[in-house]
């Protein structure tokens, strides 16, 4: 029973192995074992959430075995309120991103493997309670981004000038960069923490003077920030959705992304305290620089991949915002983000490929009523959209509402500036997202476009109202999520600030 | 002296023994009666160096030393040996896939092809004494042993240029090499009354003032020589002409063999004999290790030819590896032993799948192998693993030989900050290198193959076949469940008194 969270994490990369014997001529196969895979390892856990016990607030379905005795590492995997949402996301989007994939009929057999391997990589990054499987997977979830988006990906020629080859080649330079710099950081905290890569064991033993961990911090957070896409680290990112192949961008946008996050809130705000106070403000700058640069930069662009890569930097400036605040609302409100971004991204990027796939051509502009031919492709958009823009009903606007009201109430002049920074990025969203859903989907329709086919037998249309469906329920019915996550934010992060106990008791302003 | 016991000096030496006897008998079984298929003594050759490298699991390391001091069969000696032999064979391998260009380039013709094997084995010997050294006068025997037959292996090619351009590149900066060392072992002895590492660190560990200046200065000789053979700047000059023009097997042998003898001596002489004085050459190693590890992984930057690239490439690799020996701890003597076991699969994996396409291409320029992922699978993965465990991805032994050299280093810099400005550089270094490894992995699988009409399929022998499987298994295995090579690599480095 406890060996169900290893199961849920490690399949997937067990079913790439296994379709290394598969011969490469029978995709059928290999496509059915990969969905098969993310599959159940979907409903792993989806059972390991029903298990789960609300009332707790500490690390759930623990189980390890020691795995390099000498380093004091061991495969250990186990998950709190933060991880179990994320695993979640990373269930849903990975299935959906396979059920996908049917689009690609070139060399499936290496694809599925890589897409497989990503999968497990994220997914161990959530799950692992050691800090060497930490970065292990942390890294692994990095590299096979290389070839999917060198092979099975494409670039529109634009004002860029750039070429899918060079987008592949920066996204993987700027992560394993961050990946670099974090390493330094945690091993100085691996021999500070008397030599354990036992994360729980190490946020107990872990003293680390405020000297130290003042620099230590920026390590983790830059590093981990590179993925996070945070300002000014972020050119990689639109670029490399845009060339990514769909169930890539989906994986990306949607969870690969929210790893650099995690790392954040997982191992540096519980672990250096006095570092994250140091430092708090300058994340909250830079957050509004996400927020808005980012924002600004998709309303010029004319590519909807474009669109949707630099909305979501935009978004992960939220998420930056919400962890800079150090409260428990802000950050409860930061991992329901990611959670609720996740889908939004990953469903907007599987829209994208759904009609790139017949069109060839997704410039905003040169789209013209597409909606008349692909109605139900379109009202998924419409929905996408306006979850984006933080419609309430959604998830994201439950937990973009936390990450305001957390910053507002952090108090300082900084976040009170960077919340009004935030709420105005809001409007920005809204600003170009309607506009690309309206020149493409509504107005006179373009027989250019009449031979689109829209989604019609069940399996076409499933992975895309499953992502929806569960952005609505957790939008109705927030507490499903915030509860837990609230609980583990309360006892790993919030009670390492002097200022955790009180805003603990400002949580009645949940929404 | 117990070690003087009429038995034990032949255990001790036994492998060694076994490796030259096999040589000769390669050498006569084909000057008497000529095996018509030249590949098949490769094999055969290769087989037995397999069987020796088995044998070598039942031998148990002994205490003490042999020969009057001078030589030890302690753990470390016996991971090292290991180490060359498993070399050893790879490399046969690949020369038996390579003995037809060596018999096309060679002048001898086919009887070069048996020299060729038996002086590889012959150069092995001299490997398999240098992980035994305890005395710098089997230090340098051994070394030439190694160095001389290298000399005759890359120039190997007779008839093509480039081949005997890099034999006398390699002959006169080997031979400049050498020379600084003998006349640095003159200083050593002239200072210090002895040769052998054992009484020299009892001599040094008396010594209250920092070593007189003509000891630094033999010791920084040594060091040149040592520093020739790992490739590190700023003796590397020499690396990426040699390692483009010499036989494909001898570059892998090069970049496998001669770099962990390198290591091996650089370990046992640091760390065995001048233990005592660190304080008088840990900076200088901090200051190679990163100047090492800039220079390989920039200069690989630009490379077009993969045999050139990998000459960089292997410069950056001492640059790592210097890391941990710049650590001066445990933790960093265990780390470049792990990295060296793993290093030598990646490397002949590498190797050994440049050998089969050049064999079908005729070139070793990097857009000649385009498409390489569509026209041969098996040695498209190969390289691409090889060249990802060389970057440092996991789940690849690669990733976990970095992870544990920058927590060498970093452990270091608990006590001394400089140390952290080492991980920096050697982190800048590893995103570095990734862009140039993931180059040919871009050329194998994104481009396609340049000339459409010529990408037919590539064939791979049964042999190569099996060579390639066993280095994939391994670099995917050691990047997963590490701990047998990390237990031995330790047990290995526990024989110095580092902490």
């Amino acid at each position: 029973m406890d060996n169900l969270l290893t199961i849920a994490v490690l399949l997937p990369l067990a079913a790439a192995f296994l379709a290394f014997a598969f011969p490469s001529d029978k995709p059928k196969a290999i496509r059915a074992l990969a969905i098969f895979a993310t599959g159940v390892s979907l409903l792993l856990t989806l059972y390991i959430f029903s298990q789960f016990d609300r009332t707790k607030s500490g690390y759930q379905f623990v189980r390890g075995i020691e795995w390099l005795p000498s380093y004091g590492c061991s495969l250990k995997f186990g998950v709190d309120g933060i991880s179990m949402t994320l695993l979640l996301l990373v269930g849903f989007v990975s299935f959906a991103g396979t059920l996908i994939s049917s689009e690609i009929h070139e060399r499936e057999k290496e694809y599925y493997i890589l897409f497989l391997a990503l999968t497990t990589g994220i997914s161990g990054t959530f799950a692992t309670l050691d800090l060497f499987f930490f970065y292990f997977f942390y890294e692994l979830a990095v590299i096979p981004m290389y070839l999917l988006i060198g092979v099975w990906g494409s670039l529109p020629p634009g004002k860029h000038g750039r070429t899918k080859e060079y987008a592949t080649m920066k996204l993987t330079l700027y992560l394993t960069a961050g990946a670099v710099l974090a390493l330094i950081g945690l091993l100085t905290m691996y021999y500070a923490g008397g030599r354990t890569m036992d994360i729980p064991t190490l946020t107990k033993n872990l003293r680390l003077d405020a000297n130290t961990q003042q620099w230590v911090f920026p390590c983790l957070m830059f590093g981990f920030g590179f993925l996070a896409s945070m300002w000014p680290f972020h050119t990689w990112s639109p670029l490399g959705y845009a060339a990514a192949p769909t169930a890539a961008s989906m994986m990306h946008a949607g969870v690969l992304k929210k790893l650099g996050a995690y790392g954040i809130i997982r191992l540096a705000l519980p672990l250096l305290p006095e570092g994250a106070r140091h430092w708090a403000n300058l994340i909250a700058i830079l957050a509004c620089f996400n927020i808005l640069y980012a924002g600004w930069s998709a309303l010029t662009q004319k590519d909807w991949k474009f669109v949707i890569g630099y909305s979501s930097v935009s978004h992960m400036g939220y998420v930056l915002l919400g962890i800079a605040t150090l409260n428990v609302i802000g950050v409860t409100g930061a991992v329901l983000l990611m959670f609720a971004h996740g889908l939004m991204a990953a469903l907007t990027f599987s829209l994208i490929g759904f009609f790139y796939h017949q069109t060839h051509n997704r410039y905003v502009l040169e789209l013209s009523g597409l909606a008349r031919k692909i109605p139900y492709i379109g009202t998924c958009m419409v929905m996408a959209v306006m979850a984006s823009c933080g419609l309430p009903g959604f998830a994201n606007f439950v937990s973009e509402v936390m990450v305001f009201i957390g910053a507002w109430h952090q108090g300082s002049t900084v976040f009170r500036v960077a919340t009004i920074c935030a709420v105005w990025g809001i409007v920005v969203t809204a600003t170009y997202l309607l506009w690309a859903v309206r020149t493409s989907f509504f107005g006179p329709f373009d027989e250019k476009w009449s031979m689109l086919k829209d989604a019609t037998t069940f399996w076409r249309k499933f992975p895309y109202a499953l992502l929806l469906a569960v952005l609505l329920t957790v939008g109705f019915w927030p507490r499903l999520l915030t509860d837990i996550i609230r609980k583990s934010v309360q006892t790993s992060i919030t009670a390492n600030y002097a200022d955790g106990a009180d805003t603990a008791k400002q949580t009645k302003v949940r929404p | 002296m117990n070690s003087l016991d009429a038995t034990q000096p032949f255990y001790a030496i036994q492998l060694e023994c076994l490796l030259a006897g096999w040589g000769i008998v390669i050498l006569l079984v084909d000057a008497f009666s000529p095996v018509p298929n030249k590949r098949t003594l490769g094999y055969m050759a290769a087989g037995f160096v397999v069987v020796a490298l088995l044998y070598s699991f039942i031998l148990r390391p002994l205490d003490g030393t042999f020969f009057h001091g001078m030589y030890r069969f302690d753990a470390f000696a016996l991971y090292f040996k290991r180490l060359f032999l498993l070399a050893l064979a790879g490399v046969l391998v690949m020369a038996a896939e390579f003995s037809p260009r060596i018999e096309s380039g060679h002048a001898g013709g086919a009887a070069g092809v048996a020299e060729f094997y038996a002086l590889l084995m012959f150069c092995a010997t001299g490997m398999l004494l240098i992980a035994s050294v305890n005395d710098f006068i089997l230090l340098f025997v051994s070394l030439e042993l190694v160095t001389i037959t290298f000399y005759v292996l890359a120039s190997y090619l007779r008839r093509q240029v480039s081949s005997l351009e890099a034999g006398t590149k390699y002959l006169i900066l080997g031979a400049l090499s050498s020379g600084f060392t003998v006349y640095g072992i003159a200083y050593i002895f002239g200072t210090t009354g002895t040769t052998n590492f054992t009484t020299l660190n009892a001599q040094l560990a008396t010594l209250n003032a920092p070593p007189s200046t003509a000891f630094t200065f033999g010791m920084l000789l040594v060091l040149t020589g040592l520093g020739f053979k790992i490739a590190s700047v700023p003796f590397q000059i020499w690396v990426p002409d040699v390692y483009q023009g010499a036989p494909t097997p001898v570059t892998a042998f090069l970049a496998v063999g001669s770099k962990a003898a390198g290591f091996a001596l650089l370990l046992r002489v640091l760390f065995a004999g001048l233990l005592p004085v660190q304080g008088s050459w840990s900076a200088l190693l901090l200051v190679l290790a990163s100047a090492t590890l800039l220079y390989g992984n920039l200069g690989a930057i630009p490379q077009r030819n993969i045999k050139r690239l990998l000459g960089y490439s292997s410069i950056g690799h001492a640059g790592y590896m210097l890391m941990g020996v710049a650590a001066v701890n445990a933790l960093g003597a265990g780390a470049v032993l792990f990295y060296l076991g793993q290093y030598a699969f990646t490397t002949l994996c590498a190797f050994l799948a440049i050998v089969a396409v050049t064999n079908a291409t005729g070139s070793d320029e990097i857009p000649s192998f385009s498409g390489l992922g569509k026209r041969s699978p098996i040695l498209g993965l190969a390289l691409f693993l090889a060249m990802m465990s060389l970057a440092g991805v996991p789940p690849l032994s690669g990733f976990f030989g970095k992870f544990q050299l920058f927590a060498a280093v970093i452990e270091r810099a608990q006590t001394d900050w400089h140390y952290y400005v080492l991980a920096g550089i050697g982190a800048a270094a590893v995103v570095i290198s990734l862009y140039f490894y993931l180059g040919v992995a871009k050329a194998m699988y994104i481009q396609e193959a340049e000339d459409p009409a010529n990408a037919g399929p590539i064939p791979v022998t049964k042999p190569m076949r099996a060579a390639l499987y066993v280095c994939m298994v391994a670099i995917i295995g050691l990047g997963i469940f590490q701990r047998p090579l990390v237990e031995s690599a330790a047990k290995a480095a526990k024989i110095f008194q580092l902490n």
